[in-house]
């Protein structure tokens, strides 16, 4: 029994010495930036933001940077909440008002069903903001601005673009069913690509199968000469299955991660299209700050574009850092 | 001593070869497989293409290598809920310790391995030892899983995937293990496919032909039966959860030497499509029946069934609807071919 | 205690050390006394019967001898010597085998996997060590004949066996396995009349064999034909430890059922051709005063 109880003492000890032996800077590719930022704006105002986005959608983490940075830049205390539940998220807004926050930040994928408790906010005298989704009812529901770029107008620039690069018959690749702003997107690329345009549904949690599911549509239809993807996980996929299907059908993608940034660089990708949820989360916290501090208020009655904005050949490798380090 | 006379009980009749492959539970399965690839492949002549069948066996071979040990685990009574999640930590594990951490990828294959087992062991030391349903346990510790994929890659990575472990040294050879093609007829095969294949076979040895098999059988059909008899119990169900998650950071790991990264939300969803193989296959949910074989050949349906939908170029708004019926299709068959099985022997 | 054991020696063909010996046992489950310094023997070539009504502690003197529990006080004596049972292994490894009433079997398993369950004979070296399958179906088939059953498929799911079927397969697999001492936990309570007879049959077959039995019933017409010694249980405490040549089967039924009771319910259903009963009578009045 002695024996056994050295024996393991010896492996508790010898391991971890191993394992660190086999550390080394060369490994560590990954070096996050941490742009922490100086400003301390001092307004010590309480915002709460509540999105739609899911836990672990890359789009909605960088909206979140956004939110927080400017939280610390202006001194902020920034709460943020999510779920892509309507009614749990009315729910999560209906929590963050009780607490009498400074101002609301809200992004409306299902306006309806958040239409109670954002008109409940602004009764109690809550400035709201609306970011991202639901700009047409923005304005009706008594909330100050909308950030964000209309998904309906980003996918007509996607198709116009793709027009012009000679693409006749594009599939749109909708990572989340159900989702209405990534239908949006789809449908706004079919009203002005003059072609043709499928839509093609996959799983966002699995994006192997995803992969073949990609790589079986181009090879069932060898006309296929566009593929658009709604986000920058699955556009990684979509190259690798354009790829093994040995199809030249061209790639071009909403929304950024750096290996988007990279493939554009390189010519793997055509172009992205960017609505910079960095800054609809940014521009949200300053706005409601200022319009607390000094009344103001940005737009002129008409919503605040953050997109469509081409990330093409000629400015990826400048955006490329900027996404790595999780900002764009 | 009394002369014990063989009495011939007359109700054994002779049980032909025939029913007896009957009778086993991944004949139904086979059928099933055998189904779907005809209708498909007389319809599309992509799916019956080299090219075609590389694309369905590579769905096929992700969902079926985890789907063996699940019906393993199912066979000796338990669920593990957990089991997709534990292929997204397995692979962030090793990609942040490598590329952030900078560990050797080799020794952070080895410590993502025992993080896994750990966590295997954990599962099935907590349903042994509280007695709780394993669903309930195992539930728990997919929603940990969950957040703390989600939370530490964040936290680490500031974004919600790791990326570049193709840019680590000693990246090649692991890809060539798991993530490499073979090519046969043109088309280019996972070399995954090979691994489901063989560790089907090996799942398979174990179950049917060993003494822990039998402890399999025996634990998930009547476990206090068996504990009475001498039969390890607690260890059985401690070592089926750490194959779970053995196989967990195979696939995990298989996920992210693939394509070089691997997101934090992986698998989430996944392991609801791991017990439906495993049901298909032959295995009972209550436990001590069924088949990794059936397991398997329940994946190669799933797969056969979802590349083969986006081939004949159905609407894919509705395919979500389509699997569920060629599911619920599958499980009937195999139900009445074993319902008329046990009948014609009566 | 002294008394018994002079009986036994007077009958030369027994051996002087029985098998198993339980002295003065106790448990108690928190405040429930469950048993309480119960004694008795068993012999090799013997049947002792264990016999008791629902709440007797049965399932308590069972659980004891198979190692599930330990006695709070009192001994158990194998071949005379003092032993303790840890775990149920321990007293399968002391050659006592346990057939429990419920829990026999794994009824969606083949006959012969059930057969070797947690003793599976194994062929080949290191990892590889395979079941050996072949042997044990041979096996399994050669040991339940001589148990009386032709089983021609020893695949057959042991769910498909009859209750009574089921009970031999078991006990065949304790005799195989070099069981010295088989303890049946009430084998013949949920048969009908005739698989309650095979069940008998097979004790007796067992018996001959050279084997120790403990047989625990609530039947003492079950029990009577087979047993040489009686124990009886009741509410943890013991009524008595009886020989065959002590005691008779009327009188165990009454010493089973509380003695006065029973009599006067016999006597109440007594069906004399020459005398009515109460109820009898009582009927045959309301006939009369209502035709």
């Amino acid at each position: 029994m002695i024996g056994k109880r050295r024996a393991w003492v010896v492996v508790a000890v010898a391991v971890p010495m191993l394992v660190v032996s086999a550390c080394s800077s060369r490994n560590a590719v990954n070096k996050p930036h941490n742009k922490s930022g100086g400003g301390s704006g001092g307004y010590g105002y309480k915002i709460a933001v509540v999105t739609h986005g899911g836990a672990g959608d890359s789009f909605w983490s960088i909206v979140k940077r956004g939110v927080d940075q400017a939280g610390k830049d202006m001194g902020d205390t920034v709460t943020y909440q999510s779920n892509g539940d309507p009614q749990q998220q009315s729910q999560l807004i209906d929590a963050a008002v009780n607490a009498n926050p400074d101002g609301l930040v809200v992004s409306m994928a299902n306006p309806e069903a958040l239409r109670t408790s954002i008109q409940n906010a602004v009764k109690k005298g809550i400035p709201v903001i609306t970011i991202n989704s639901g700009e047409a009812q923005s304005k009706e529901y008594g909330a100050l601005s909308h950030i964000g770029s209309d998904e309906t107008v980003a996918g007509q620039a996607v198709g116009t673009e793709l027009k012009k690069d000679g693409v006749k018959n594009a599939i749109c690749v909708i990572q989340e069913a159900g989702n209405v702003g990534l239908e949006q997107r789809c449908a706004g690329v079919k009203a002005t690509l003059g072609g043709s345009v499928t839509n093609l549904q996959v799983d966002n949690n699995n994006l192997q199968a995803a992969q073949s599911i990609i790589a079986a549509k181009l090879q069932s239809d060898k006309s296929i000469d566009g593929v658009v993807t709604l986000g920058a996980q699955v556009a990684a996929v979509a190259e690798t299955a354009i790829a093994s299907a040995g199809s030249s059908a061209k790639l071009v993608t909403f929304d950024l991660n750096a290996t988007v940034a990279k493939d554009i660089e390189s010519g793997k990708m055509l172009f992205a299209v960017d609505q910079q949820p960095y800054l609809q989360g940014y521009l949200a916290v300053v706005m409601l700050t200022q319009y607390k501090a000094n009344l103001n208020v940005l737009g002129g009655g008409q919503p605040v574009l953050t997109g469509p904005n081409l990330i093409t050949k000629e400015n990826a490798a400048a955006v490329l850092p900027l996404a790595a380090g999780g900002t764009r | 001593m009394t002369a014990a006379t063989a009495t011939a009980d007359e109700r054994v009749a002779h049980v032909g070869l025939l029913r007896r492959i009957l009778l086993k539970p991944e004949f139904g399965a086979l059928i099933g497989a055998i189904v779907i690839f005809v209708f498909f492949a007389s319809q599309s002549d992509v799916f019956r293409s080299a090219a075609g069948a590389a694309n369905w066996l590579d769905v096929s071979s992700v969902l079926g290598l985890m789907a063996v040990p699940v019906a393993l685990l199912m066979i000796g009574g338990h669920f593990d809920l957990s089991a997709g999640v534990q292929t997204g930590t397995a692979g962030l594990a090793t990609g942040i310790m490598t590329t952030y951490w900078g560990l050797q990828l080799y020794a952070a294959w080895a410590v993502s391995l025992a993080l896994m087992l750990t966590i295997g062991f954990i599962n099935g030391f907590l349903v042994t030892r509280t007695g709780l349903p394993s669903f309930i346990i195992t539930l728990g510790m997919f929603l940990g899983l969950q957040g703390l994929n989600l939370g530490v890659t964040k936290q680490v990575t500031n974004t919600v995937q790791v990326e570049n472990l193709d840019l680590v040294p000693g990246y090649h050879a692991l890809f060539n293990i798991l993530g490499s093609t073979v090519t046969i007829g043109g088309a280019k095969f996972q070399i995954a496919i090979i691994w489901w294949i063989g560790f089907t076979i090996v799942a398979s040895w174990i179950l049917v032909k060993t003494r822990f098999g039998n402890w399999i059988f025996a634990t998930g059909g009547e476990p206090n039966a068996s504990k009475n008899v001498g039969v390890r119990t607690n260890r059985t169900t401690i070592t089926l959860f750490m194959m779970v998650s053995f196989m967990a950071w195979f696939v995990g790991n298989t996920q992210i030497v693939r394509s070089g990264t691997i997101q934090a939300q992986v698998g989430i969803g996944q392991e609801l499509y791991y017990i439906v193989a495993a049901v298909i296959g032959g295995c009972l949910l209550t436990g001590g029946y069924g088949s990794a074989i059936g397991a398997s050949l329940g994946a190669l349906i799933f797969g056969m069934t979802e590349v083969g939908i986006v081939n004949l170029n159905w609407n894919s708004d509705w395919f979500k609807l389509f699997v569920g019926v060629m599911l619920l299709l599958a499980v009937l068959a195999n139900q009445f071919v074993r319902r008329f099985a046990e009948q014609a022997r009566r | 205690m002294t008394d018994l054991e002079v009986k036994e020696v007077t009958d030369p063909q027994k051996a002087d050390v029985p098998m198993l010996e339980i002295r003065d046992v106790t448990k108690t489950f928190g405040s429930v006394i469950s048993l309480f310094e119960i004694s008795t023997t068993v012999r090799a070539g013997q049947v002792t019967c264990v016999l008791g009504d629902n709440g007797a502690g049965k399932s308590t003197f069972i659980k004891i001898l198979s190692g599930v529990h330990q006695p709070d006080s009192g001994q158990l004596l194998v071949d005379g010597v003092p032993t303790k049972f840890g775990t149920p292994r321990a007293a399968l490894d002391a050659g006592i085998a346990t057939v429990y009433q419920d829990l026999a079997m794994v009824p969606l398993m083949a006959i012969w996997r059930n057969f070797f369950l947690g003793s599976e004979p194994r062929k080949g070296w290191g990892p590889f060590k395979r079941f050996d399958a072949a042997s044990a179906k041979k096996i399994t088939r050669k040991e339940m004949a001589d148990m009386g059953i032709d089983i021609r498929d020893p695949d057959q799911p042991v769910g498909t066996l009859s209750g009574g079927e089921r009970q031999s397969v078991a006990i065949a697999r304790a005799v195989h396995f070099g069981a010295r001492l088989l303890i049946l936990d009430e084998p013949t309570s949920a048969l009908g009349v005739k698989q309650a007879g095979v069940v008998l049959k097979y004790i007796v077959q067992a018996r001959d064999r050279g084997l120790g039995v403990i047989f625990i019933t609530h039947n003492p017409h079950h029990a009577y034909p087979v047993g040489d010694r009686f124990l009886l249980l009741k509410r943890g405490r013991s009524l008595g430890d009886f020989a065959k040549s002590d005691i008779s089967l009327p009188e165990l039924t009454r010493l089973m059922a509380g003695g006065a009771e029973l009599e006067a319910l016999a006597h109440e259903l007594e069906r004399d051709p020459g005398e009515l009963g109460e109820v009898g009578r009582e009927l045959a009045q309301d006939t009369e005063t209502l035709g």
